[in-house]
């Protein structure tokens, strides 16, 4: 077991690698620099006072190079500006101060905990990171609580008597609600429950609020909008997980020894039933961050999805690779967990 | 009429002039205020020369106290030499104040100035500072204050530092910097200018964005961090992208309260809500903010349907249509080729795009960038619209078959308006096609596309958008126009104080932009924005402004 969690975080830590550099090499690409330093500078600046701009900010070096800087395992750049004043990768904006004759420390990558300056924000990257990601914390709890019991609910319903009218009912709502992508269904649910069009106006179109203060009015509807999307795929297996326990012998066996069918259910196959459900759940969260970028960018919650938007559009160099870390950990390690939970909620399965 | 100014001091003879001329209907009243004010009459005076009485304020004064949600963008602070957007003066301006302040009704009223006075062909400037005023860490705001302010926005050293543009009368060519003498302190109340060549734009330009004060302890960087201004508020909180938020400054007595009146508010947010007004309105219809940075397209009528209260203004603002004349496509610069351009303009009928793309919210424009409502503008008549010429003049250049690409921002009317251009030159049987790319993606390059548009502020004065675009090598020039002939009449236009003799040269400006086809330029914008109903003197300000010292609740 211990082996196995083990290369788990091998290849976790391979995969971070191998995407940060291409994340890197993608942002480093001379338009992406020019974009940059533009908004960066001045919307209006010449060819001329770009390169000049970049040259005093070390961005001219090869991509290699500054990849290692920024990993901390080469030296942090060195340089001085136009007007003499020496600058530095170490002794940027962001890295903590220095006491008085402390010399700035050579490395400064992520190795050594220094996550970089997001330019967009004007702030230190870790925490930039750390206030949206709590953010979306907040936002991805409230998912989970209204979306997995719903979604078991609504499985187990429709797969206890396959074919029946609630399977079939049941399983049409599931079907279309998982069909429907969150822009679609973020639109209508604003249109019909937020604005003045349909007159309803029980609820905020927008989540902007919700930053401070949770509220049911303001964040129902991103909350319902993302669980919507989930919920239907989840009811899916769970559905299909139960119909295939509800054949099992030992049901059959139960049912002829006259035990109600409320017990056989809960007791006889429920346990088994939710064994499928519980990997798909897991798997389900790197869907949820993908589904957070559209919800956020739609209710202007500012959370992580929102982050991933305004580093990717303004090409924020350091931000967006930091981003690319997170997301890399969250998908691998919600995966390890739900590899590690299988093995407890089924004894017929063993890792390695 | 009567000639008695409150100050008792000499009235310029050019404002004299110019009530004449109001008073002989040459003028329009607001054209008359702005032009008399920026020769340093006080609005008092000027409504006087007019025998007019100043319109009382009609406003209420506002309740004490609150927090005001302001919705708009919030944008990275800079050294406020270096402000490219209105948005980001907002967010300085409770605390780094003006010298001079521009009013709604298009007249100048003294700020950090209590008063100014130009000589007679406006080479020299006395600018009283105002007596009593200091800074919110207890220094006194003095002369020396002022020279310095304006001596910095003389330094064309700092590659982006707008004001240098503004102030060419005062910098020294030779060193980039402020002429030796040209900025003097008289005595701690009283600074001169020393112009090289008339300017009639100074004072103007005092007010603009980029001219916000700064202490002399302040070297650049975010001005929220450094925090020392004259204004009532002081930095709170600042999130770009998220929110900022200002609150008042307690310990610190606000000159203006006795002068102006104010601060009403304890607190003001801005909250951003990005680009898409649908997110605006959402933010509106929810009771999350109080008051909208503006309101565009249909949204105007939405938001007048939920019961918000709607301000408008007049301004030179507008929407730009213009080819670069260096940038290359596939190999070939086509925009070089004046037929090529005055092919595209000839193919636009402006009355169209008002309609289709601003909903007829506005004036019709006619390609040459001076407004109706600027002092010195000279009818030339509308801009011709052919577009059988228009056809026949592109099928006769080496470009008829070449495919332009207009592209414009992912914005509401900006779009719309790119839409109806292109499709009327699409019409007019010329080969186009219309990309719109997101915000995040459009200002990156946005001064280097083929065919784009700009979209410009009110600016008081006409001379003033066209010193700063069209010059040749000018900073903000995106169509890279050079013509040492339309140069040449700039600078004798800028030289002219009486608007009746610039009209002549104006005149010949508007005519050479309009042979040249430097733009397509459709519409003059009316300005709207929306608030719940509660909040006080938060009109809507021809050049984007809040004046937050004077924004309260009614209730």
């Amino acid at each position: 077991m211990a082996l196995f969690i083990l290369r788990r975080l091998g290849v976790m830590l391979l995969t971070i690698l191998c995407l940060t550099f291409v994340v890197f090499f993608l942002t480093n690409l001379q338009p992406n620099l020019e974009k940059l330093a533009k908004t960066q500078g001045n919307m209006r600046m010449t060819d001329e006072q770009v390169e000049i701009w970049l040259a005093n900010r070390g961005y001219d070096r090869p991509v290699f190079v500054r990849y290692g800087e920024w990993l901390g395992v080469l030296p942090g750049w060195v340089g001085e500006t136009s007007q003499g004043e020496p600058v530095g990768r170490c002794t940027a904006e962001g890295m903590p101060p220095l006491a008085e004759g402390e010399a700035p420390p050579a490395f400064c990558g992520v190795l050594q905990g220094n996550w970089g300056w997001s330019t967009v924000f004007r702030a230190p990257v870790g925490e930039i990171i750390s206030t949206r990601l709590g953010l979306t914390g907040i936002l991805m709890f409230w998912v989970m609580v209204v979306m997995v019991p719903m979604a078991l609910l609504i499985g187990v319903l429709a797969g206890m008597r396959e074919g029946s009218r609630t399977d079939r009912s049941l399983s049409t709502v599931s079907i279309i609600s998982t069909a429907t992508p969150e822009y679609v269904s973020g639109v209508i649910l604003i249109a019909v429950f937020a604005s003045s069009a349909v007159g309803l106006r029980w609820f905020n179109g927008t989540a902007t609020s919700a930053m401070e203060n949770v509220t049911f009015q303001n964040f129902t509807l991103p909350v319902v909008t993302i669980a919507l999307y989930g919920m239907g795929y989840i009811a899916r297996m769970t559905r299909a997980s139960m119909t295939e326990v509800m054949t099992a012998q030992y049901i059959r066996t139960a049912r002829l020894k006259g035990v109600s069918f409320r017990n056989i259910v809960m007791k006889h196959a429920l346990r088994n039933a939710l064994i499928a459900p519980f990997t798909v759940i897991m798997l389900q969260f790197p869907w949820l961050l993908n589904g957070v970028v559209i919800v956020e960018t739609l209710f202007n919650y500012k959370g992580f999805g929102w982050t991933l938007v305004q580093a990717a559009g303004n090409n924020d160099i350091e931000l967006l690779l930091a981003v690319s870390v997170v997301s890399v950990i969250v998908v691998l390690v919600t995966q390890l967990i739900s590899d590690i939970g299988y093995v407890y909620l089924n004894p017929r399965i063993r890792i390695s | 009429m009567t000639k008695s100014i409150d100050t008792g001091r000499r009235v310029h003879p050019g404002a004299e002039m110019y009530a004449r001329e109001h008073l002989a209907g040459k003028l329009s009243r607001r054209e008359f205020l702005t032009r008399a004010t920026a020769l340093g009459v006080t609005a008092a005076g000027a409504y006087a020369l007019i025998g007019v009485p100043r319109p009382a304020q009609a406003q209420q004064t506002p309740v004490q106290g609150g927090t005001l949600r302001i919705q708009t963008s919030v944008k990275a602070m800079k050294e406020p030499r270096a402000y490219d957007w209105s948005e980001v003066g907002n967010q300085s301006r409770g605390f780094l104040e003006y010298l001079v302040e521009y009013q709604r009704d298009g007249s100048f009223r003294g700020m950090l100035l209590e008063s100014w006075e130009a000589n007679e062909d406006a080479t020299q400037y006395i600018l009283n500072v105002r007596p009593g005023v200091t800074w919110n860490n207890g220094d006194p705001f003095t002369a020396e204050d002022v020279a310095r302010n304006i001596r910095g926005w003389c330094d064309t050293a700092m590659e982006d530092n707008s004001m240098a543009a503004r102030m060419t009368g005062l910098i020294d060519p030779d060193t980039g910097q402020a002429r030796e003498g040209s900025v003097e302190v008289v005595d701690d109340l009283t600074v001169r200018l020393n112009l090289s060549s008339p300017d009639i734009s100074v004072i103007a330009n005092m007010s603009d964005y980029p001219a916000a004060i700064t202490h002399a302890s302040y070297d650049g960087g975010d001005v929220f961090d450094h925090g020392i201004g004259t204004g009532p508020f002081r930095p709170v909180e600042m999130e770009v992208g998220v929110r900022a938020v200002i609150e008042r400054a307690t310990d610190h007595t606000w000159w203006g309260t006795e002068v102006y009146g104010g601060p009403y508010l304890d607190r003001i947010e801005f909250i951003d809500y990005g680009t898409d007004p649908a997110a605006w309105l959402a933010a509106a219809e929810s009771g999350e903010v109080d008051l909208l940075y503006e309101s565009v397209g249909d949204f105007i009528d939405i938001l007048d349907g939920i019961g918000w209260t709607r301000t408008e203004t007049v301004t030179a603002a507008t929407l730009v249509f213009r080819t670069n004349q260096v940038a290359e496509v596939g190999g070939r610069v086509p925009y070089a080729n004046v037929d090529v351009r005055k092919a595209l303009a000839l193919a636009v009928d402006n009355a169209t795009v008002l309609e289709l793309g601003y909903s007829d919210r506005g004036t019709v424009a006619e390609n040459h960038h001076v407004c109706p409502i600027h002092p010195a503008y000279a009818d030339i008549g509308p801009a011709p619209f052919d577009p059988a010429t228009a056809k026949e003049m592109m099928d006769a250049s080496e470009f008829a078959d070449f495919e332009h690409e207009l592209i414009t921002v992912d914005d509401e009317w900006e779009r719309n308006s790119g839409a109806a251009v292109a499709a009327q030159i699409r019409d007019a049987g010329i080969n186009i096609r219309h990309t719109v790319l997101p915000g995040a993606t459009f200002w990156n390059d946005w001064t280097k596309y083929p065919f784009s548009a700009t979209s410009w502020n009110h600016r008081p004065l006409g001379v003033q958008v066209m010193a700063l675009a069209y010059r040749s090598g000018e900073a903000w020039n995106e169509s890279a126009y050079a013509s040492p002939e339309f140069d040449a009449l700039m600078a004798e236009a800028l030289s002219i104080a009486d608007a009746d003799a610039r009209r002549e040269v104006m005149a010949k400006i508007e005519q050479k932009m309009r042979d040249d086809a430097v733009i397509i330029q459709p519409y003059w914008r009316s300005l709207y924005n929306h608030h719940n109903g509660n909040v006080v003197n938060a009109e809507k300000h021809p050049s984007h402004e809040f004046h937050l010292y004077s924004f309260g609740f009614a209730s």
